[in-house]
């Protein structure tokens, strides 16, 4: 199998080295090497500032080598799934680890992908409620969300990999004790909270952004969704306004080399190297200036920046919960899991 | 059923030159019909056209300008016309074909093939897309092949052609199946009868008369190819710059909250529309000033 898949990628290469004119020998990529970069929608502009200068650096350190990038942009899980079909990504960067899982059990990333910087994640945010000008319903933790009468939008988890990241941080937040008058890890209490909430759920939202749009034409009292989303909507002169709950969870959005598709196209050195450029300081900054995301260091991202970014009072991660796999099971599972049945009973 | 559309579409159209002395002969109720018709339509079509345009070009044409600055702009509007266009010449042809072949030709399997025609209108394009990824999709056996032959479908233009023959599949070959019908194979055969083959006589008799149908067809092809998103977004990969069309681009737009430059770039695709719909209506009146003077 691994001699197939040497095979190809040797014919594949000298397919490449034929073409720029080089004579065997290693693989090297064609000048100017192209990168197929496949990503979430939302950090769509935050890349076209990262890639320029990422693009100028390679050049400097390369002897003038020339990067050309392709890039792709659309919902995390659907793009995760069409590398899979075959889209050609060296490079991934998408909405949440599971998404990047589903490519390695497809046999298309070999390494341990979470074994680089920062647990291969990139970049970061947190769970909040976006409200009205005023936050007229007073909402401010978990529990405001299930009051009577209330119009909540959120995504839907069934078509957005992302709203998974809502939940989460309802879950989370109840199982760590830090919502009133539930206990910490009482499951059942969980399960009353997002039966409560999605109860009161008016539109499912196609994902995380379709929820700010649908709040911003006047639909809902309040739409969960990230911290990000907010800021970008503000910056775009929309008039909501951002709560933070007391606890809620540090959203974490990994970037991926897909080792198959970069090695086939004799790309895996600039690929790595782009990785890398994402990790780093330069990039961060423009993370957090265009993006509006958090840094992915949890404490760092607790305390915030004292000016733009709140420091938060209670933030957790997937990891304090034990995991996707876990989380997968008991919050998700069907039909035992803790939201699968608070869903049923709150819209049955 | 197009024909007797368009009739009424003429009748309601009729000038109202003879004015006062046809007002007192029509009925209210008459009126009623025609308010509800004119209310229903401009609700549904007239005031969200209205919205977009007011909402694109308010600020005259600074949001335009934004929206064609952004990265992939220009190359999505060029690739959406350019799709569309071959979209609409490839069905032009084989629509017409398939036409004739519906209504000349008796053979089993026949009205299977004419419930297949209209497959495409009742499936959802999103679902389209999903088969034509499942069928020609680069680790499936058909795009594999291909693949190795140097032809990528899926994630490359090709796939985006092929979504767009399929979408639009039925529009020339309904359009143009009526007036063959009308036609009398009388005038073929007697064209045969004098000595001219197959295809001169389809050639001189029959293309002729079908022209401006396959012109309308292939225009409605065109304008509605312009605006497929669901087939596209799920075979196009949405590269920037390559693989990016134009409804796309607009739904990226609203993504990022630029309302303003999704909308004059949607007033320009629907403007497009709107002129082909147009050039559409002449023909196909022409048409019928030829068929029935």
């Amino acid at each position: 199998m691994a001699l197939i898949a040497a095979l190809l990628a040797a014919a594949a290469c000298s397919k490449s080295t034929a073409n720029s004119g080089g004579s065997g020998g290693p693989c090297t990529p064609s000048d100017p090497a192209v990168i197929t970069f496949a990503a979430y929608s939302t950090p769509r502009e935050v890349y076209g500032k990262i890639i320029p200068a990422f693009q100028a650096k390679w050049k400097e350190d390369h002897n003038g080598q020339n990067v050309i990038f392709q890039e792709s942009y659309g919902g995390s899980t659907s793009q995760a799934q069409n590398v899979i079909k075959g889209f050609p990504a060296d490079v991934v960067a998408l909405s949440l680890a599971p998404d990047v899982d589903v490519i390695a059990d497809a046999g298309l990333i070999t390494h341990d992908w979470t074994q680089v910087a920062d647990g291969g994640m990139v970049s970061a945010s947190v769970v909040v409620f976006d409200v009205r000008p005023g936050n007229p319903k007073q909402l401010v933790d978990w529990g405001d969300l299930t009051q009577s009468g209330l119009d909540i939008l959120t995504p839907d988890p069934a078509a957005s990999g992302g709203a998974r990241w809502n939940i989460v941080a309802t879950y989370g937040a109840a199982e760590r004790g830090k919502v009133s008058g539930i206990a910490a890890s009482d499951d059942a209490g969980a399960g009353q909270l997002l039966t409560g909430i999605f109860a009161n759920v008016r539109v499912l939202d196609k994902s995380a952004r379709d929820s700010i749009k649908n709040f911003e034409s006047g639909n809902g009292d309040v739409a969960i969704t990230y911290e990000n989303e907010v800021f970008t909507a503000q910056k775009a002169g929309l008039e909501d306004e951002m709560v933070i709950p007391p606890s809620t969870v540090l959203i974490e959005n990994p970037v991926a080399v897909v080792d198959k598709n970069a090695a086939d196209h004799c790309v895996t050195d600039v690929a790595n190297g782009f990785v890398d450029f994402l990790h780093s300081q330069d990039a961060k900054d423009l993370y957090a200036k265009t993006g509006f995301l958090r840094p992915t260091d949890p404490a760092q991202a607790q305390q915030g920046d004292g000016d733009k970014f709140a420091a938060i009072q209670d933030l957790f991660t997937v990891e304090d919960l034990g995991g996707w796999d876990q989380i997968d099971t008991k919050v998700f599972g069907d039909p035992d899991g803790i939201f699968t049945k608070a869903f049923k009973e709150a819209t049955g | 059923m197009a024909k007797t559309l368009d009739r009424t579409l003429e009748e309601d159209r009729a000038p109202p030159a003879k004015g006062a002395a046809r007002f007192s002969r029509l009925h209210a109720g008459r009126w009623g019909l025609r308010g509800v018709a004119i209310v229903y339509l401009g609700l549904l079509v007239v005031l969200p056209l209205t919205a977009v345009i007011v909402k694109g070009y308010g600020q005259g044409l600074v949001s335009l300008r934004h929206a064609l600055a952004a990265p992939g702009a220009v190359a999505a509007i060029r690739l959406t016309l350019f799709t569309s266009a071959i979209a609409a010449i490839v069905n032009g042809v084989l629509g017409t074909l398939i036409a004739y072949v519906l209504v000349r030709f008796r053979f089993p399997g026949r009205s299977t093939l004419a419930t297949v025609v209209d497959m495409p209108f009742a499936i959802p394009t999103l679902v389209t897309g999903v088969m034509l990824v499942a069928l020609y999709g680069p680790n499936t056996p058909v795009g594999g092949f291909l693949a190795r032959h140097g032809i990528d479908v899926v994630f490359a233009v090709p796939g985006i052609v092929l979504a767009l023959l399929v979408v639009t599949l039925p529009l020339v070959i309904r359009t143009v199946e009526p007036v063959l019908l009308e036609l009398d194979p009388a005038e073929e055969e007697a064209a045969r009868v004098l000595g001219a083959g197959g295809w001169t006589a389809f050639r001189r008799v029959v293309l002729p008369a079908l022209r401006p149908a396959i012109a309308a067809g292939a225009l409605l092809t065109f304008a509605r190819a312009l605006g497929e998103f669901g087939a596209i977004v799920i075979v196009s990969g949405n590269i920037t710059g390559k693989t990016l069309t134009a409804p796309y681009f607009i739904f990226q737009l609203t993504g990022n909250f630029r309302f303003e430059e999704a909308a004059a770039v949607s007033a320009i695709l629907f403007g497009l529309s709107f002129v082909l719909v147009l050039v559409t209506e002449r023909l196909v009146k022409n048409r019928e000033a030829r068929v029935s003077p």
